[in-house]
């Protein structure tokens, strides 16, 4: 009997132990508490009582709070120049709607927004999971959205067209510019495609096999390992025996250094190259010699190379945010440069049905080039840039020593 | 290419099927003593790995690591992750098996089960950025600016044969499980407390009648098991460049595969499964195009195939009850 109270006691000890330890390693999802929707107006002007609304949602607080603030800034920046320009003849304002990176809360969130009836267009998301929950509160309510971060490829699709479009490059668009630098401009043809079974890395899988086809070659190889994978020697084998010499992976950081890694040690001559899951200190824990000449590519521009970069970097600075220019900022100041270019265009009493028209067909000129959008509402703008690996650190490829001459990849 | 590349991925399969090796004993001889088996080997294996890391930062930035040569360094880092996993392998025991010794043999499965998530968790959270910066500098990263936790990959240092091939690495490797193999050989047949180890494992009741003393043959067990899974987590963190959090898992219940396979009370089992399982792994990916995604499919089949016709083991004694 005693015996079995110790066990019950034990085991619960257990259990809470499992459950707090599991409670803290529950991905970063906002663990703050919600300050009840994260709803704030903003901009807003003295253009007597006539007002235009624009939602936006992002993680403002949790997890990813610094990502989802910064967006905001950038947004309400972009905003607020416009209302101080005197080009509208009414005021805009904002509705902040912060999502906690929570599908539940994000869904709460677009219904605030579509119940306000000054509400004309919104532009949402830096998770994917939160816009899959929006985007039928926003068809439903014939409100348009534009999606500023979120990247996985399905939201923009034939059946949320024309409401939902998208201005961020999936995660599948980035192998355009990658295909194009690796296999045209360094004239690579020997290729051989390593892969994770993610839908991330079947996407980009069959992305690149379709550049490859698009340039009359077909991968020497094909192999597709399961998360957490970390012997990749058998397929190294492969890779040499097939004469590859140049080695596309097509998943993210952690099998990715492991493959590099193993690739290093057993002496492949051939290029690793892949998109920006892969861009991240972490590939740099496999050592200096192991990552060198590693070459990712990663969306945006280098927002120094170009005048309206370098201003809207001024602009940010000098409004004093606290959050700095994350990878996805830049975006979220494009779609808010879109919508303002779009309401242009609706006249003196914008509606969310000119709205939608007017975004499809719309061609903005931003801090991130020429954004169209294709026949499902994604962009057809696929600002992106090259990194290497160079020395043990991250480099810009332009920038580079092997962009100079100074260092050659391997393979040629 | 065919007889080539077989040639080619022989040692990466004898690589393998030494990491499960190391495990597959040290549930072999937890089973031996206590017949239960202690589902945290996998997770007490990637603890030691850790713990080399971490012992290797800290001694780095304390200057010790470059004074030091490479052989007494390596020996003072497996020192210190066999003192770490010996010291965990007692704690297991005293937590998750020993109050339940004389209850339901489910419970220390669970019990262990949920120990080894505890370790694995643990790992992930305690671990300190601290200490990966360091690593970077030691990997000779120039500028360790990365702030990540214990739950993003970890480099390995390069600790066998660093300047070497990976067929010298490789070899190295290959001799340390030998002679690792020679000593409990010899421990377990030619010394009084291998021969208890063995007593105990095949009539716990009559070796105790003849004099033994079961529990501290049990805690030594705990200790030599601890010390092996601190040899495989060096091991196979050495063969993967970088170790996860929650690596133990996957390579936990590969071991217990491979014991299994072998025979569960059979060391020498232990290391034919280890094998088996390994070269059936390496060689469905390396041989079949496309193989890589259908080798965890593959030799989980043959473990199946292996439990249905010959449940005992290849050198085994009896089926596993309770599991």
């Amino acid at each position: 009997m005693k015996k079995n109270r110790l066990i019950a006691i034990l085991m619960a000890i257990l259990m809470v132990a499992m459950f707090a330890v599991g409670c803290n390693a529950a991905p970063s999802t906002g663990a703050e508490a919600p300050s009840a929707g994260g709803e704030a107006p903003s901009a807003g002007g003295a253009k007597g009582d006539k007002v235009v609304k624009i939602g936006f949602l992002a993680p403002i607080t949790g997890g990813n709070a610094a990502e989802g603030a910064a967006a905001r800034n950038a947004f309400v920046l972009a905003i607020d120049q416009a209302n101080a320009s005197g080009e509208y003849p009414y005021a805009i304002e904002v509705i902040q709607i912060d999502d906690q990176s929570k599908p539940e809360v994000g869904a709460a969130g677009a219904q605030k927004i579509v119940s306000d009836p000054d509400v004309v267009v919104a532009s949402g998301h830096w998770n994917s999971g939160v816009a899959e929950a929006t985007i039928p509160v926003f068809k439903e309510n014939e409100i348009p959205m534009l999606i500023w971060g979120a990247i996985r490829e399905n939201l923009t699709s034939v059946e949320n067209y024309p409401w939902i479009t998208r201005s961020a490059p999936t995660d599948v668009q980035e192998n355009i510019p990658l295909a194009k630098a690796v296999l045209d401009d360094m004239a690579y043809d020997k290729v051989f495609i390593v892969s994770d079974l993610t839908s991330y890395g079947e996407g980009n899988t069959t992305a690149f096999t379709a550049e490859l086809a698009s340039r009359g070659l077909t991968a020497l190889g094909v192999e597709k390992v399961q998360e957490g994978t970390v012997d990749f020697r058998p397929i190294i084998q492969k890779i040499k025996d097939s004469g590859a010499n140049c080695v596309y992976w097509g998943g993210v950081v952690t099998e990715g250094s492991m493959l590099k890694s193993q690739m290093f040690e057993e002496q492949v001559d051939a290029l690793f190259c892949g998109i920006s899951g892969n861009y991240s200190q972490d590939f740099l824990k496999i050592g200096a010699e192991a990552a060198e000449g590693a070459l990712i590519v990663k969306p945006g521009v280098v927002l120094s190379s170009t005048p309206a970069g370098s201003k809207f970097v001024a602009d940010y600075e000098a409004a004093g945010f606290s959050e700095p220019i994350g990878a996805y900022t830049p975006y979220a100041y494009e779609a808010a440069l879109i919508l303002l270019n779009c309401l242009k265009q609706c006249g003196d009493a914008p509606t969310p049905e000119a709205m939608r028209d007017a975004i499809i067909a719309s061609s903005t000129t931003g801090i991130m080039g020429t954004t169209t959008f294709n026949e499902i509402g994604q962009t057809t703008n696929v600002a992106a840039y090259l990194n290497v690996v160079q020395d043990g650190d991250w480099a810009v490829y332009d920038d580079s020593a092997y962009a100079s001459g100074a260092k050659a990849f391997p393979g040629k | 290419m065919g007889l080539e590349r077989v040639v080619n991925l022989l040692p990466g399969a004898v690589m393998m099927g030494c990491t499960y090796t190391l495990v597959a004993i040290g549930y072999c001889l937890f089973f031996g003593v206590l017949d239960v088996v202690v589902f945290c080997c996998g997770d007490i294996a990637m603890f030691g790995a850790f713990g080399i890391v971490g012992a290797y930062t800290i001694l780095y930035s304390a200057g010790l690591i470059q004074a030091l040569p490479l052989v007494v360094m390596v020996l003072l880092l497996l020192l210190i992750a066999a003192i770490l996993c010996a010291a965990l392998g007692l704690v297991s025991y005293y937590v998750s098996i020993k109050p339940f010794e004389k209850s339901s043999t489910l419970m220390p499965l669970l019990s262990t089960i949920a120990l080894g998530t505890v370790i694995k968790e643990v790992l992930g959270l305690v671990f300190q950025p601290v200490v990966n910066g360091m690593a970077q500098a030691a990997i000779n990263v120039p500028d360790p600016k990365s702030v990540v936790g214990g739950r993003n990959p970890q480099g390995m240092p390069h600790l066998i044969a660093p300047t070497g091939t990976t067929m010298e690495r490789n070899l190295i490797i290959i001799a340390i499980m030998v002679v690792i193999l020679m000593a409990l050989f010899i421990f377990l047949n030619k010394t009084k407390m291998g021969l208890s180890m063995q007593a105990i494992s095949q009539n716990r009741e009559l070796a105790f009648m003849t004099g033994i003393d079961v529990k501290r043959i049990i805690l030594t067990t705990f200790l030599i098991g601890g010390v092996l899974l601190s040899v495989g987590g060096f091991v196979l963190g050495n063969y993967q460049s970088i170790i996860r959090f929650d690596g133990g898992t996957m390579y936990g219940i590969k071991g217990f595969s491979a014991a299994v396979v072998g025979g569960l009370k059979s060391t020498w089992g232990a290391v034919i499964g280890g094998m088996l399982l390994g070269f059936v792994e390496v060689f469905a990916a390396g041989l079949l195009n496309g193989g890589t995604q259908w080798q965890n499919i593959i030799a989980f089949l043959v473990i199946i195939v292996f439990i249905i016709f010959k449940p005992e083991g290849i050198i085994g004694e009896k089926t596993v009850e309770k599991v």
